[in-house]
């Protein structure tokens, strides 16, 4: 038996980094495990990116418990513990970073399932729904935000289209501002309620995005321009810099702005949801 | 209108356009004080773990929703999930 008691793991899905938790553990059932999820897994943008979820499992202390509500406190410190322990390791990670060191392989959590694919999740629920195409599920996100907007008693207009398997949902209208909220919180919020809904109606839900009153597409063009001026600062002084953590879709937009300027290289950091991106000169003679 | 008008109407839709049961869906608004109100969510047994979704994370999205329409009637729009 192996005298470690708390793994966390890092996989394409929950289910793949608790099995192999279990198998770094040696437990063979899940009886003797405590399970916490740090990283829920993201998919991808456009096929890119995409966060993998993070597990922490930890080995229960002497007999299995059933039920029992025998040492809950002690394992919530012991929680409490471990989150202070991976806080800090987010700290020395940021840290390393700006060194230009790229510690991230030691200190991030073991990548297992590296080869991450733009797959539909694999939960295992008892399904009956039917599988939709993209374009009756953007009929589908069409009609409930059509009507989203008529329960708020706003005037907008809401447009679907599909493109590359993307559902491309637009509500425009001035009145619809009211519907992006303080740094599109309620933007996000109504994005995560259609893909509730698309989710309800059918499996396999198609990547939907959203923009409400041009917000996205304004977010996106404040992001490139700051993105610009950032690297134009790199190309004259050299060296690193890391950007605040930002949402997967917001690190594409960095990303998209460096791959378009020589010299530049992009690559994020750290553990959602602080993960970052760091923009660096590349020296022309590779040396360090 | 009354108050709360939007808050409900709000909340109830989108409810009703996630749970398997729209019928045995109620919202209440209740009053908590001048500027605020409170719906209270029930649904069927089964439906509420769709509605709270995975941490959390759809019911969320649902008070960030009420509290918009909450603006739109210039009142504070909260959500509670009764079973």
């Amino acid at each position: 038996m192996s005298n470690v008691d708390m793994v966390e793991v890092k996989a394409r899905t929950v289910e793949i980094a608790i099995e192999a938790a279990m198998q770094e553990l040696g437990i063979k059932d899940r009886e003797g495990l405590d399970v916490e999820i740090v990283t829920e897994p993201v998919k991808g943008f456009l096929g890119i990116g995409g966060e993998d979820a993070v597990v922490r499992v930890t080995k229960r202390k002497g007999r299995r418990r059933r039920g029992g509500r025998g040492n809950a406190a002690s394992r919530g410190q012991r929680d409490r513990s471990a989150k202070t322990k991976s806080d800090d390791q987010q700290r020395s990670y940021a840290k390393s970073g700006k060194n230009g060191s790229r510690q991230q392989e030691n200190k991030s959590p073991k990548n297992i399932g590296a080869a991450r694919k733009p797959e539909r999740k694999e939960k295992t629920v008892s399904d009956d729904r039917p599988v939709l195409s993209t374009e009756e599920q953007a009929k589908i996100a069409q009609e409930f935000l059509e009507g989203l907007v008529g329960a708020y008693g706003l005037e907008g207009e809401v447009t679907t289209t599909v493109e590359d398997d993307v559902i491309i949902a637009d509500v425009s209208g001035e009145q619809t501002e009211a519907l992006v909220g303080v740094r599109g919180t309620v933007r996000g919020a109504i994005h995560e309620l259609t893909r509730t809904v698309l989710q309800r109606h059918g499996q396999q839900t198609a990547r939907l995005r959203l923009d409400i009153a041009g917000y996205a597409e304004r977010r996106r063009q404040a992001l490139s321009i700051y993105a610009e001026q950032l690297i134009d600062q790199l190309i004259e002084e050299g060296g690193e810099i890391m950007l605040e953590p930002m949402s997967p879709a917001d690190r594409k937009v960095i990303h998209d702005v460096a791959s378009t300027r020589p010299g530049i290289e992009s690559y994020s950091e750290g553990e959602p949801p602080r993960r970052f991106v760091v923009l660096s000169k590349v020296s022309s003679s590779e040396e360090e | 209108m009354a108050k709360g008008d939007i808050v409900e109407r709000v909340v109830s839709y989108i409810i009703k356009s996630i749970v398997d049961e729209p019928d045995e869906v109620s919202v209440t608004v209740v009053e908590q004080g001048p500027d605020e109100v409170v719906a209270e969510v029930r649904t069927a047994k089964g439906d509420m773990g769709r509605v709270i979704g995975r941490r959390g994370r759809v019911a969320k999205a649902v008070r960030a929703a009420a509290s918009a329409a909450g603006e739109e009637e210039g009142i504070t729009a909260g959500v509670e999930f009764l079973d």
